[in-house]
Formats: structure tokens, sequence, C-alpha cells
């Protein structure tokens, strides 16, 4: 029993001992911080992207893919991908294999936004500068593409407003949870414009499961809290789709809205479920994202923590055969699910 | 004559195999993507796969002890991020190094709760895990109404990110520890006696005094000290613990870990170690696959396939030992 409790305490004073080096070591780290040091390239041969994607699960996510890679191929760079398989651990544990792969530029569409901070300082420590790609960020990146949220928000508000004409009938809103803090513009630019508009948002619930079923639930909930809603918003695809069928079942006049531009989206306004969309631009996300990596790779130029809005369109009956075929010509993809 | 030289084969390569056979699949593993993919070689990405190992392979630890005495418990992923966003919430008030000795409280607090109702309300394990896979994951919500607990603490941080001598990553020596403790609280101390003994034969074990029960509560509580440990690691090196995010199909991992090891179900003996190269296995295979640019979808059916022929080989080992059919 001595004997074990001896190599106890010499286990407990190694821990220790190591913690204490920890910190050195980290604070030799801090010191090394001063700023970002990028290899600049002239050949576009030597220049390799690595791109940590969510998952491939989703058109959307699909989408950006496809930018990436093909920014990728159109500029010469060598591509390398890995799925996170929407796990936040592997994400962290994919970055850093990217840093370890000595990759060049990182593009990176994270499941978790507010869990890439040290992986990011890790690969900007080497001097891997690093774009977002959509969702978000926590700490410093060199710059991040997304979507025009708020406008997106306020078109729906606009769109709302135009078909109902009547300030007195109410409005519902289905929200995201409060951890996607850039999509959560999506409804604060709703709100504002509802507000501007002189409409009254009467139900403002989140959607606590993303999907097409939470979307129908979350529904479900606002016709019973709000029965004369006349018009709600939801502020993702597949929960919009949801909502729809779930007006649809209760034999209800509401008009609605979405948010992404999914296909099932695409065909549910075809269908006459859904009245309108609002279409992000995942293709367009991914390229930029490595044509700025490109720009500070190859021409020096210095992006620091810049947020670079994209813009949003109002897709409805009136125009979806030409946006559909606009996403055709700039993607190869159909806006439309596969048949 | 030829009979009896047959068995003894048979018992010698069983036993090698016991010993030796995940190692060597850990070894083939390696090789093969090592020769494939150079840009898995690198001493950083080994590191980094041991690092990210620890989490599973650290609450693999308490899982083995758990299922060694015939239970389980599905409800480590919920615990995992509901320790992480309670514990790293009173760093503002309490500091990073109090945090994490309050998280661990927390996780032990969480593991002997499910001990008791498993044992003194013979609700089985797993019906009370799964109620507490729910009520710990609700709780975690609603705690931080659903939004991520920021983490900057340094002390706290360092439990993820720090290395030794800036090389060695610190998760991985607190594995080691744990591992090592582990090793000494099973095969050097009473108490692992009385777990594998409670664990091959409740009613024997009983019956030469040991209070099972008691048993019982000791490894939930200990499975709970090792989940909370992963939950400190594993939130430092994210920097931030997402109620919803943070332990998604942990549980799912952690006792695939320990069944791939050669951990029975059923209870009875089991082997740390087989836990610790199960998790090696699972998490160098992921990283593998990604490196060599497999598609994700045919990443799942790797990873299902190889689980399937490291357990079937497993069955074999008992097999030739005359444990078992197979």
């Amino acid at each position: 029993m001595k004997r074990q409790l001896k190599i106890f305490v010499i286990t407990a004073l190694c821990l220790a001992l190591a913690i204490t080096l920890s910190f050195i070591g980290c604070k030799k780290e801090e010191a090394a911080e001063g700023g970002m040091q990028v290899k600049t390239y002239t050949n576009a041969a030597d220049i390799t992207i690595g791109f940590s994607l969510w998952t491939m699960e989703f058109t959307f996510f699909q989408n950006v893919e496809k930018g990436v890679k093909d920014a990728c191929e159109d500029l010469g760079f060598k591509y390398v991908m890995i799925d996170q398989n929407s796990d936040a651990t592997k994400m962290v544990q994919d970055i850093n294999a990217l840093v370890g792969q000595k990759v060049s530029g990182i593009v990176v569409t994270p499941v978790d936004p507010g869990a890439i901070g040290p992986a990011v300082e890790n690969a900007r420590k080497a001097g891997i500068p690093v774009v977002c790609a959509d969702i978000g960020k926590s700490g410093p990146v060199n710059a991040l593409m997304i979507s025009n949220n708020f406008k997106g928000g306020e078109l729906a508000a606009e769109f709302l407003a135009s078909k109902l004409n009547d300030k007195t009938k109410p409005l519902g809103l289905g929200n995201l949870l409060p951890q996607w803090t850039y999509a959560r513009q999506r409804g604060e630019g709703f709100l504002s414009k509802a507000m501007e508009l002189e409409y009254n948002v009467a139900a403002n619930i989140i959607v606590q499961n993303p999907s097409a079923e939470g979307g129908y639930d979350t529904m479900q909930q606002i016709l019973s809290a709000v029965p004369d809603v006349a018009g709600v918003y939801f502020t993702s695809g597949r929960e919009a789709v949801g909502a729809a069928q779930a007006i649809q079942a209760a034999g209800k006049d509401i008009w609605s809205v979405g948010y992404n531009g999914d296909p099932e989206e695409f065909q549910a306004i075809k269908d006459g479920v859904l009245d309108a969309t609002i279409l992000q631009e995942p293709y367009y996300i991914g390229y930029r994202s490595v044509e700025i990596l490109k720009e500070i790779l190859m021409d020096g130029k210095f992006y620091e923590n810049v947020e670079v809005p994209v813009d949003v369109k109002l897709v409805t009956p009136e125009n979806i055969d030409q946006i559909a075929a606009d996403i055709l010509e700039k993607t190869g993809n159909s806006a439309f699910p596969a048949q | 004559m030829e009979d009896y030289r047959l068995r003894k084969t048979k018992q010698k390569f069983g036993a090698f195999w016991g010993n030796f056979g995940l190692p060597l699949i850990f070894i083939i593993m390696f090789a093969i993507f090592a020769i494939s993919t150079p840009s898995f070689r690198s001493t950083y990405n080994f590191l980094n796969n041991l690092s990210f190992s620890s989490y599973v392979g650290i609450a693999a630890i308490g899982m083995t002890f758990v299922i060694m005495t015939g239970n389980f418990d599905i409800s480590i992923g919920s615990m995992l991020s509901l320790v992480a966003v309670l514990g790293s919430s009173f760093i503002p008030k309490i500091g990073g190094a109090v945090g994490i000795i309050s998280a661990l409280l927390i996780a032990c607090i969480l593991g002997f709760l499910n001990g008791i109702f498993v044992t003194k309300l013979r609700i089985p394990a797993f019906i009370t895990t799964l109620g507490m896979l729910f009520v710990f994951r609700a709780l975690a919500f609603i705690y931080t109404n659903n939004v991520p607990v920021y983490i900057s603490d340094r002390f706290w941080l360092y439990f993820g990110n720090g290395k030794l001598f800036d090389v060695i990553p610190f998760p991985i020596l607190l594995m080691g520890v744990c591992y090592g403790a582990a090793y000494l609280l099973l095969r050097r101390s009473p108490v692992g006696r009385y777990i594998i003994a409670v664990g091959t034969n409740p009613r024997a074990a009983a019956l030469s005094g040991i209070n099972v029960d008691n048993i019982k509560i000791l490894v939930f509580t200990l499975l709970g000290l090792f989940v909370g440990i992963s939950a400190v690691t594993n939130s430092a090196n994210l920097g931030s613990a997402n109620p919803g995010l943070m332990g998604q199909d942990f549980e799912f991992q952690v006792i695939t870990a320990v069944v791939l090891g050669g951990t029975a179900l059923s209870g009875g003996n089991g082997s740390l170690g087989g836990s610790f190269i199960a998790a090696l296995i699972v998490t160098f295979l992921n990283n593998g696959m990604g490196l060599m640019q497999v598609n994700s979808y045919w990443q799942m059916v790797a990873t299902g396939l190889v689980m399937i022929f490291a357990v079937s080989l497993n069955k074999l080992k008992f097999f030739l030992l005359g444990q078992g059919e197979f």
C-alpha cells in the first residue's frame, strides 16, 4: 500500500511539473504572437488550399464546396477538403491536420463558429491565412464571407407587407437558436423592417429542432398562439418548407417566406406550397473565399478580420425560372431537387 | 496427441492475439496510411491525433470500469456537455483552476446519481442513463439558453491547448496520467479486484463480503470523473462550451472504443490497454481517411467495417482459447 501511495504521489508531482512546464511553453507562444507573417507565392502551382467543411449532407454546403473547388481549379491551386461530419471536435482536429500538412491557406465553413478560435489562432501562428466561408467566426480571421442576412430579413418583411397590404394583420417568425449570431440577423432584419412598416410580429418562436419537422411543429405553435396570423417568415430553408406544409395541412391561407434557396424550397415555390424565399449564394461564397486567399498569398493584399457581405435575392413564383436558369449556368447544378 | 497439440497451438495463438491483436491492427493501419499519405506520417499529425483521441480515451477508462461491472452508461455525451457549460460558466467568478475542480466535482455528482438510480432504485442502467441523457442535455440548454459559453481563461485553455516543451500536447500527458492511475486502481488495489469480482459473478462477490452496490456506485462516479476530465480538455481545445454540439455521439464513440478494446458487454474482465488502443484506432482511422480524401460516406462505411472486423477477431480469440463459440 505504501508503495502505491508513493507511485500516486510521484504521479501527482509529475503532473504538477507538467502543468508548470506547459505554462512556460504557452507563455513563449504568447510572446511570438505579435502579428501574422504570411508567405507569398509567385507560382500558383505551389499553393495548396485546405478546406474544412461542416458537412456534405446539405445542398447549401455542397455548393460552397463546389465554389471552393472550382476556384482552386481556375486559379491553378492544389485542393484538399476534409469533411467535419457536423462534429465540432473533428472540425478543430481537421484544421490542425491542415496546418500539419502545411497548406498555404485555409477556407473553413464551421459547424460551430464559437469553437474555431484556438484552431484558427494555431493556423495563423503558422503563417496560414484563414477565410471563413459563411456561418460565422470567433476570434480573428483574415476574412469572413457572410450573406447579408439583415437585408434578407428586410426583404422578407417587405414581401409580406406588399402581399398583405393591411397593417392590422399579424405576422409570425420562426427564428433560429441564439447561438447562431450571424444567421440570427435574418430575424433581426425582419423584425426591424416589420416595425418600420408598422406591422406587428405577434409570434417570434425559436425552431428548437432545425429540420422540416421542427418547422412543422413551430408553425403549429404559431397557429395556436396567433390563430389569425396572416404571414410567416422562417429563417432557414427546410424549416420553411415544413412550416408551409403545416399551413397547408391546417387549410389556412397564410403567406410564407423561407431563407436559403434550398432545392426543397424552390420545389415548394414551384408547387405553390411556399410563397417566396431569400436566396443565398453558396457557390459564390466558396469561390470568392479562394479568390481572397489568392489576393493574400499572391498579391500581398492585407486582410485582417474583414467581413465581406454577400448579396441576397428574393425568389418568388414570378422570377423563379430566371433565377434557376442563372444558378444552373453559374454552378452547373439544378436549383430544383434531383429527380 | 495431435488434438492436444492443435489445442495448444490454438491457445497460444489466442493468447497472442489477446495481447497483440489490437496493437497489430493499429500498426498495420498506421503503416498503410503512412505509406499512402505523406502528410499522415508527420510528428505534428501524430501528436494532433493522439491529443484528439484523449477525449474518448480518458472517458473510455471510466466506461471500461462500468462495463466490467455489467452495466453501461449512455448519458455521458450529455453529461460532458452539462459539465463543460457549468464549469466554464463559473470561471468569471471563481477562476479557471477552481472552475476545473468544480467541474470535476459536478461530474462526480452526476455519475454518483446515475449509480444511485441503478443500485438503490434498481432501475436498469439502460433506462436510467437514457433518461439522464435527456435530463443532462436539457439542463445544459436551460442553463445557457442554448448560448455557448466562451472560455478565455488561460489556465482552463491550457488543458486543451497547452504543450509541454512546446511539443507534447497537454491532453496526451493527462491521458497518460489517467491510464496510469486507472491501471494501479484496477490491477494493484483491492478495489480493482472487487470490480472484477462484481462483474464476473455479483452473487458470489456479495457472498464473499463485497458490497456490490457500493462498487457499482463507485464505478459510475469514477466514470463521471473521467467524463469531467474529458469535458474540461475538450472545451478547452474548442475555446467554448456549446450545450447543443458538445458530446454529440460521444457515448457511441466511447462504448465503441471499450467494446472494440475487448471488454465484454456482459461484464467481467476488461482491458484498459485495449480501450486505449481502440480509441487510437478510431481517431487515426478517421484522420487517415480524411487526409486520403476518402469521401465522408465511405469513411463511415470503412469505420463500421473495421469495427466489425476487430470485434469478430476478438471473438476468434475467445474461441481459440476455448472460452466461446465463433
